[in-house]
């Protein structure tokens, strides 16, 4: 007789150290809040969408002067408009690919299921996060070169500029834009590395039985 | 949710309890832990209830959710038992301990077990309830086959935790 032989003889007769529920017991527990991955990843997808959306339109409704920019940089309104429309289409489309992901998501399917419904899931966010972030730095980069050439003071002080003082001025900018995305992106490996840590572990650990 | 769903399903959570109860003792190490995981997994099964169709076992089912509950979902990690904690620090088994009374015997082979990764756990526990390795491999998505050869694998990881 093995080892888990000898247990198995033991665990149907053992109830533990806990007491039986009653049904007064189990009662308000359906009530209670869940503390779920899912729950948790849900809530985040939606601060970041609700985030990214801001930072998109903020500038826009708030400030003339950026409005005003746009509308000279644009000057044809049909590619502003167009250019609006991608940028809400996409986030639409990030929103609706969130929503058949979650609901993708189900308990009583099998452990690799259920992982992998969570990590797909957690892709999605993932390209989201992505695709904002590349928008991000074309933005920046866009805007650093129109106000290089457009804005008078500061295109009055480029000028004076040799070419090794031109290339230092944007390999500056590029670091600090390299910088800041790698901040952002590290801010993320956390919030997810630390929810997911577990689930990662144990799709892992499945994946590696079927290797 | 209507009352009478809430009502059958609790009476049927009541009757079949034992099963909550065996998963959270496997993947708690303490009195808190243990309840809320059980918490965690009512909530996750009470959820899913409206959708159980009756085509399977309340039981099997319960042991799906409950093992995918502990396994995956449930995110308070800092009651949970670690696997790290255990390696070593905690106890260490000694040859004569294992030899000792039966009950002695249980005792370091339950603390053997805790010492298993989550998927370990899984598989040990759906052994320990009799299922067969159909079962087990549908519930953790896992070929029969493999099934069988990580079974093994356990046995001999236990025999070694046990007989170091």
């Amino acid at each position: 007789m093995d080892e888990l032989d000898i247990l198995k003889k033991d665990w149907n007769k053992s109830s533990g150290e806990h007491k039986k529920l009653s049904i007064k017991d189990i009662y308000p527990m359906l009530h209670k809040k869940s503390s779920s991955i899912v729950k948790t990843l849900f809530y985040i997808s939606i601060a970041e969408l609700i985030f990214w959306i801001l930072v998109n339109s903020i500038p826009y409704f708030y400030s003339d002067e950026y409005k005003q920019k746009l509308e000279v940089l644009y000057s044809n309104e049909h590619i502003l408009t167009a250019l609006t429309v991608v940028t809400y289409g996409i986030i639409l489309l990030f929103i609706y690919l969130l929503y058949q992901s979650y609901k993708s998501i189900s308990v009583t399917d099998s452990a690799k299921n259920l992982m992998e419904s969570i990590l797909k899931t957690r892709k999605i966010i993932k390209y989201y996060v992505l695709y904002n972030l590349i928008m991000a730095g074309v933005t920046l980069i866009i805007g650093f070169y129109y106000a290089l050439h457009n804005d008078p003071n500061l295109s009055r002080n480029a000028a004076n500029f040799d070419n090794g003082q031109m290339i230092g001025v944007y390999a500056l900018l590029g670091f600090i834009a390299i910088i800041f995305v790698i901040i952002i992106w590290l801010f993320y490996r956390l919030i997810y590395g630390l929810l997911l840590k577990r689930l990662n572990r144990n799709y892992t650990e499945l994946k590696k039985l079927e290797d | 949710m209507n009352k009478e769903l809430e009502h059958s399903f609790v009476e049927l959570l009541e009757k079949h309890q034992n099963i909550v109860h065996k998963v959270c003792r496997l993947y708690t190490n303490n009195y808190d832990a243990h309840n809320d995981l059980f918490q965690e997994i009512t909530i996750q099964l009470w959820r899913a209830y409206p959708k159980f169709r009756g085509d399977s076992k309340f039981s099997t089912w319960m042991y799906r959710v409950g093992l995918n509950t502990a396994i995956t979902l449930y995110r308070k990690s800092k009651r949970r038992v670690s696997t790290q904690d255990f390696q070593g620090v905690e106890f260490k088994i000694k040859a004569e301990d294992y030899d000792d009374t039966e009950e002695q015997q249980l005792k370091v082979l339950y603390k053997a077990v805790h010492q298993l990764n989550d998927i370990e756990k899984a598989l040990v526990f759906l052994y320990l309830e009799d299922k067969d390795y159909r079962e087990i491999s549908e519930t953790l998505g896992i070929s029969e086959v493999n099934a069988r050869v990580k079974m093994n694998r356990i046995k001999t990881k236990l025999k070694t935790i046990l007989n170091p």
